[in-house]
Formats: C-alpha cells, sequence, structure tokens
C-alpha cells in the first residue's frame, strides 16, 4: 500500500476499523507513533527528496488524525467513504422541529449581553447544546450502523448547526469575560 | 552488498563523529547561542564571560558594526544609529512599523517598496542585515568555543510570529553563513528543555514574556512526543513596554516637557534599571542627574509599579484564557512554564500562578531556557541522538486563506493546526470565459482581507474560456515544519498549474540573499572554488551515508537484485569522485544518486507506517486501552 492508499481511508492508516465508535486513546496513541516515524524532523540529515516525502506523509498523518479525533468530522468522513458528496449531505432535509428549537437557541445566545448573569445562563445553554450534540451523535452512529445514510446525513447536518451555536457561544463568553476586566 | 569506504579523514566528517549543532535564541532584548556537550545542554559565554550578547547594533563606524554591550554603551549617544530591538520589525512593512520606529527614533527610509530601512551612518540597512549581524558574533563565539564549523542551527522564534517574520529570521541566519536546521517556536523549546530534564507526561503551559513579545503555548508530553494544543500572543507586548510604562511615568512626575532622542533612550535605561531593582526591593530611588534636565530623585514604589503595568498583565491572561480555551482541554494544567526575562517580575509571577492556580517551574533561568532547548532540539536534529527520544509536533499560530469575492476572507487552514499540513479547497471563476485568476493569500483571524495581513498575490494562467462556475481550481496550501507556506494552484479540467514559495512581501528573495551573502564573503575565488568542492563533498557524503544505513536495513526486502546493483554502481561512482577535485561532476552524481534512489525512498516510508503500526498490539497493551 502507498501513499495514495492512505489517503483513500484514514481508518487503514492508523490500522482501526471503519466505525462510528473509536477509542480516541487508542487513535492518539497510533498518531504518536506514525508521527515519531515519519515527520520531518526524522530526515533532517535525509535527502531532499525523502524530506519533501516526510513532508507529505506526516501531513497526511495530521489530517487524518485531525478527521477522525471528533467525532463531527469523523462522522461526514464516514459519509464520504460511502460515496456521498458534500453536496448531497448539506441538501439533506431537516425537520421544521429542529430549525424552530435551533432559531430560539440562537435568539437566547444572541439576547444573552444584556442579562445581569449572563455566565450561568450561557453555561446552561452550553450544556443544553452540548447534550443535544450527544443525542445526535447516538443517532448517528445507530442509522450508520444499519447502513441508513439519509437519517445519518441529516444527523450529521444538524450537528453541524450545533457546532456552529457552540463556538458562537464561546465568542460570546470570551467577549463577557474581556469586558469584566 | 559490500560496505563502501569513506576515505579522507578531516576532508569529510567521520561517520559517527559527534555534530556541532547549536540553538540560538534571537531575542528582542538579549541573544543566547546554547550547544549540547556531554549529553548536557549549556549556554556558551563569550570571552569576557558573558552569555548574554544584548541584541544592539551600532552602526557609526563603516564596514565594522559594533554588536551587544559594546553598542549599548553607545546608544544614548548615537540613537539613530544604534538599533535596539530590531526583533520587533522583522517582517514588517515600513508603513506597519512607523509608529514604531519614532518610538525608537529611528529614521526609516522612504520608499523602497514597503521595506523597512534604517538609514543610520553606515548607509541603509534592513531589520534582516541588523538580525544577521547579531546572529554573526554568535555564530563566531560557536566556532571558537566547539573548535571547528558549526554543523546546523536551530534559530528561534515567537510562536506568534506570521510568515513574513518567520521567513526573515531564515534569511537573517543565512545570511549570517548558519544552516538553519529548523525555526523553533519559544515557547516550545523552553517546553523542551524542562521536558527533558523530568520527562514526565502530561499538560504544560508555557508563559513566554520577552522584552518585546509575549507567547503563550499549551502543550500535550506523551511519552517524548510534544504536542503543541494551542497557542497564542501578543507580538507587540514585552518586558519593553513595562520600560517605557514607567519612563512615562517618571516624564510625568518630574513636570519635563518632551525630551531628546537620546535622552530619551537614557531614561528609558533608568527605568529598566528601576523595574530590575523592584524585583527584589519594595520601592527604589530613580537618581535623575543626567538623565533628565531637571535632575531630581523620584522614589518608584513596587505598589506603584505593579498598578502602571496591570493593563499590561492583564492583556497576557486574556491570550492565556483564550489559548487555554483553543487547547480544549478536559482537565487542567500540569505545569507552568516561565520563560523571558519579564517574568523575573514578581507581580507578573503572582498573577500567571493565580490564573493557572499552580505556581510556576523556575528552576531554569527563564533568560536561558529557550537557548537551552533550541540546542537539544538541534543536537537531535543533526543526528547526534539517533534513537531520537524527542518529538515536537507544533501548530501553524495564525489562520492561512485566500481572499474571495467582496474583500472576504475563505480559512483555508486554521490557527492552531498541527504542522506539517497540507489542504486543498477548490475555487471556481466568477466570469464567462475567464481565462485567469488572481490568488490573494492572507493571515489572520478576521474576516475581512483588509484587517489581516497579506503574504502574497499570484496568478493562475492558462484556464480554458469556460461558463462562469465551470473551471474547478485546486488550491493547496502547504505548511512545512518551520510554519512556512508554499501555495500551488491547479485547474483540474486541463491541468495548468502555478506554484508559489510564499514569500512575503516584505521579505528578501532568494536573489537578494545570494547577492548579500556573495557580498559578505570577502573570500578570494580560489577559496570559494575550495568552499563549493567541501559543500558538494559534504552532501554527497551525506547521501551516500544515509544510502548506505537504509540499504543495511531494507536493502534485501525492497529492492530486487537489479534496482539494488543500479544503486550500488551509482553509489561506488560517486564514491569515486569523492577523492577528486572536480566539484560539479560530484553535484552531477550526487543527484543522479537521488533521482536513482527515489522509489527505494518511497518504499521505505511506506514500510515505516507499517512497522510503527506492527507493534501497536503490544503498545495499546502497554498503555491499558480497551480493544
Amino acid at each position: 500500500m502507498s501513499l495514495a492508499d492512505f489517503q483513500r481511508n484514514y481508518f487503514q492508516l492508523f490500522d482501526l476499523p471503519v466505525d462510528f465508535a473509536v477509542d480516541v486513546t487508542q487513535l492518539g496513541a497510533r498518531y504518536r507513533k506514525l508521527q515519531r516515524e515519519l515527520h520531518p524532523d526524522r530526515y533532517a540529515g535525509a535527502s531532499a527528496y525523502e524530506q519533501r516525502l516526510a513532508v507529505q506523509y506526516s501531513a497526511l498523518v495530521n489530517e487524518a488524525y485531525t478527521t477522525l479525533r471528533k467525532p463531527l468530522t469523523r462522522a461526514l468522513y464516514l459519509l464520504e467513504l460511502t460515496g456521498m458528496s458534500r453536496e448531497s449531505i448539506a441538501a439533506q432535509q431537516i425537520d421544521g422541529g429542529f430549525l424552530i428549537a435551533q432559531m430560539e437557541l440562537r435568539e437566547k445566545l444572541e439576547s444573552m449581553e444584556g442579562l445581569i448573569d449572563p455566565e450561568t445562563v450561557l453555561d446552561h445553554l452550553v450544556v443544553e447544546i452540548s447534550d443535544d450534540i450527544t443525542d445526535l451523535q447516538g443517532q448517528f452512529a445507530q442509522a450508520y450502523s444499519v447502513g441508513e445514510l439519509s437519517p445519518a446525513a441529516s444527523a450529521c447536518v444538524k450537528m453541524q448547526y450545533l457546532d456552529k451555536l457552540l463556538q458562537e457561544a464561546e465568542q460570546i463568553e470570551s467577549r463577557l469575560l474581556d469586558r469584566q476586566e | 552488498m559490500a560496505l563502501l569506504h569513506i576515505a579522507e579523514p578531516g576532508q569529510s566528517p567521520l561517520p559517527h563523529q559527534v555534530k556541532r549543532a547549536v540553538g540560538i535564541d534571537l531575542g528582542t532584548t538579549n541573544s543566547l547561542v546554547a550547544t549540547v556537550r556531554g549529553g548536557r545542554a549549556a549556554v556558551l559565554p563569550d570571552e569576557s564571560g558573558a552569555v548574554m550578547l544584548p541584541s544592539v547594533v551600532n552602526y557609526t563606524q563603516p564596514g565594522a558594526p559594533l554588536v551587544g554591550a559594546h553598542a549599548l554603551a553607545l546608544a544614548a549617544q548615537h540613537p539613530a544609529d544604534t538599533l535596539m530591538s530590531v526583533k520587533r520589525f522583522m517582517g514588517r512593512g515600513s508603513e506597519d512599523a512607523r509608529s514604531d520606529a519614532q518610538r525608537s527614533h529611528y529614521h526609516l527610509a522612504e520608499g523602497s517598496e514597503g521595506l523597512v530601512r534604517f538609514v543610520t551612518a553606515c548607509g541603509e540597512l534592513s531589520p534582516v542585515e541588523v538580525s544577521a549581524d547579531i546572529l554573526r558574533v554568535l555564530h563566531l563565539r560557536a566556532v571558537a568555543t566547539l573548535g571547528g564549523d558549526i554543523d546546523g542551527a536551530v534559530i528561534t522564534v515567537p510562536a506568534y510570529f506570521d510568515e513574513a517574520q518567520r521567513q526573515a529570521t531564515k534569511d537573517a541566519a543565512t545570511l549570517a553563513g548558519l544552516r538553519v536546521l529548523r525555526l523553533l517556536n519559544e515557547p516550545t523549546a523552553a517546553a523542551v528543555a524542562y521536558g527533558l530534564d523530568s520527562a514526565e507526561q502530561g499538560v504544560i503551559a508555557v508563559y513566554d514574556l520577552g522584552g518585546g513579545t509575549f507567547d503563550v503555548s499549551i502543550l500535550r508530553l506523551h511519552k517524548g512526543v510534544f504536542e503543541v494544543l494551542a497557542t497564542g500572543g501578543d507580538t507587540a507586548l514585552g518586558g519593553d513596554d513595562f520600560d517605557a510604562i514607567l519612563a512615562n511615568w517618571v516624564l510625568q512626575q518630574s513636570g519635563t516637557p518632551a525630551l531628546e532622542p537620546g535622552q530619551y533612550r537614557q531614561l528609558q535605561a533608568a527605568a529598566r534599571a528601576a523595574k530590575e531593582r523592584l524585583s527584589a526591593a519594595l520601592e527604589v530611588d530613580l537618581d535623575l542627574h543626567g538623565v533628565l534636565p531637571s535632575g531630581g530623585v523620584i522614589r518608584v514604589t513596587r505598589q506603584i509599579f505593579e498598578s502602571l503595568i496591570l493593563p499590561l498583565v492583564k492583556r497576557t491572561l486574556r491570550s492565556c484564557r483564550r489559548c487555554l480555551r483553543d487547547a480544549g482541554l478536559e482537565a487542567g494544567i500540569d505545569n507552568i512554564v516561565m520563560v523571558g526575562g519579564s517574568t523575573r517580575v514578581p507581580f507578573v509571577r503572582e498573577a500567571v500562578a493565580d490564573f493557572f492556580q499552580r505556581q510556576p517551574l523556575i528552576d531554569i533561568d527563564p533568560d536561558q531556557v529557550v537557548a537551552l532547548g533550541a540546542a537539544i532540539q538541534a543536537d537531535i536534529l543533526v543526528g547526534n541522538r539517533p534513537e531520537g527520544d524527542l518529538l515536537l509536533l507544533d501548530v501553524i499560530p495564525l489562520s492561512l486563506g485566500i481572499e474571495t469575492m467582496g474583500g472576504l476572507v475563505e480559512k483555508i487552514v486554521p490557527r492552531n493546526t498541527t504542522i506539517p499540513v497540507s489542504r486543498a479547497q477548490e475555487f471556481t471563476t466568477f466570469k464567462d470565459g475567464q481565462t485567469a485568476l488572481a490568488l490573494h493569500i492572507v493571515q489572520g483571524e478576521r474576516e475581512m482581507v483588509s484587517d489581516c495581513r497579506s503574504l502574497a498575490h499570484f496568478e493562475l494562467r492558462g484556464i480554458p474560456p469556460m461558463v462562469a462556475g465551470a473551471a474547478r481550481i485546486r488550491v493547496t496550501f502547504q505548511v512545512d515544519a518551520d510554519g512556512l507556506l508554499n501555495v500551488a494552484a491547479r485547474e483540474e479540467i486541463t491541468g495548468s498549474q502555478a506554484n508559489v514559495t510564499v514569500k512575503p512581501s516584505f521579505g528578501l528573495s532568494d536573489e537578494q540573499i545570494a547577492g548579500m551573502l556573495q557580498a559578505s564573503f570577502s573570500h578570494a575565488a580560489t577559496d570559494k572554488l575550495a568552499r563549493q568542492l567541501a559543500e558538494q563533498r559534504l552532501a554527497a557524503w551525506q547521501l551516500l551515508e544515509s544510502l548506505k544505513s537504509a540499504l543495511a536495513v531494507d536493502g534485501d526486502a525492497l529492492l530486487n537484485l537489479e534496482e539494488s546493483e543500479v544503486i550500488g554502481a551509482q553509489m561506488t561512482a560517486l564514491q569515486a569522485l569523492l577523492d577528486g577535485t572536480d566539484a560539479n561532476a560530484i553535484r552531477v552524481q550526487t543527484e543522479r544518486l537521488g533521482r536513482q534512489s527515489e522509489a527505494f525512498a518511497t518504499r521505505r516510508m511506506d514500510r515505516s507506517i507499517y512497522q510503527a503500526l506492527a507493534g501497536v498490539a503490544l503498545d495499546t497493551l502497554d498503555e491499558k486501552v480497551s480493544p
């Protein structure tokens, strides 16, 4: 097998089964092991060609690790491995109930900065969003394991929405903290 | 296959000879050089015993720049010709740098493509040239102490340095005649200096407050692998600002209106001395005779000083908080490493301990820790530790992106991505029949191009005329282990390509560097030839050595008889040429052998993946990971 093969399947690179459930400790250990072999620092005295090769391999290992480490990117990657394109994943139908709940969460986030105790409210909101994400991960795992790709993709899209909300919540939190000083 | 024999002792390095490698901390205020000897990292002193070289260069005598303490002594007398804190100007455009220059009383040259150039009695000089003069002194010190040419150097940079600043640093080192093994982030270097002593596991925060820059990094150490999780900081905040804020306060107290440049330098030096004494004393008297026209004595208490620097310290803690969040940690920090002279200020230590809820480590001199870590990394990279007991996985400090419609930035590689990294994104044309695409590469976190740092412009031509949106242009960003960027663009349908190694708009071109190098070598023509021959021999020797050890391990397994005979014959040919003095023939044969052995190198790399994973089952048991 060569670089191109590993590019085709990140799970193979780490000798892991193609599955949503990944032991991240094991993934981390294998990642470090591969980098110990392939990192350009190991080839500082080697030929220019080997150095270029090391940059490519090491970059691939980094990319694969980043993709598989986080549940959301891992889920998206699994769908891509089935042949689904990014476009068709993004085009999934999302039920109205989710969209309304999502909008309500966003409104709450945006009105946060006028509150008396925004930190506590924000903390609760972050817990709520994180719990929803955990639920969706379960839904994805379930649908994916039985080969129902459409519901799996829609769980993925929902996770993307919530992930974005979480990032916004973090930005608001950092603004609140800066203001305190 | 028979082992080849290398002759010529003294001309080429002996196979198992320890190579001379140094780590250099090119600091805003002071610079240091360190090396590993007898398994221990140590900083190298000059002939008078001083290890810190003030990063100050005086240019009053043409052709004879004065570097270090002697230059510092002339700062008040020749403010415009004595360049200090030049690191702040590295890789910056003159517009960008003008206010800083005014504060330092330097004269910047007008025009010249946005490059910063200082006007001195010795002519116009770029920050790169000034830094090269500092590095040259350290280079000479290392050669004198270690008794021979230096095989390679690791130069440290603030983690927060952008592409242009990194490139400028590398250019300066090249100009000083150093072979740069790697640019290493200062906080990472500091963690290495501590990490090897303690060989522990856990999460480390590095708080690095130097003369001119502040850096914070969060790293995870795991069985000799340092993984940088996040990094942040402020490229324009440091101990110099503590001095300036105290100097301004003194100025206010004394009621003195404006000062001459030289007087301001003196006042700043007095403020710095007061600051340093306040680390031990609760109050000091600042004697202004000979500093301010009014003279007099002003009492500064530690409390006043702390209230003055409070906003600056808070700014550093804000960066720490952001960095902690970026690191996405589940548990807390196990250790805090303090770096930089400014962490001697008790208030800074207290604030950091308070913030992280842990007492910081201060066992290693905060002024030396970066150079010591760099020396360890240089020792590894140069090949003195074949077992390779340490690996650094660093990140890029700032997001890299590309300008899209409406002056917006599309991020391609987000900050804190582990390097090396290669990322691609597809773009398309927006007009019918468009045959060229201009690419503008930027660095920064903001959404608008105008708020980010412009790195490079380049153009992809030869796109076949198509309707808007039909072309598929794949732009690949590759960042190497030094954090330097290479961008390639390719039209997927026709395969037309454009490639650029990002030489930032304010950096130097390779030709410029070559020209400067040429100018700086006063060797006679024969010397130059001898040098070329020595360099070619070394390159050939390195290739032969690496191939020999590779063949010994994998030759039988990965090459068939024919392939191994071809490589063997080329090696023998190169070996034979090494006895002669034809530098060009050696170069040509080295390149030929390099190409011949490419397939072998690729196979070895693929195999090392299997070898790494072959031991995985065992390793997994070791770490008690459930299957």
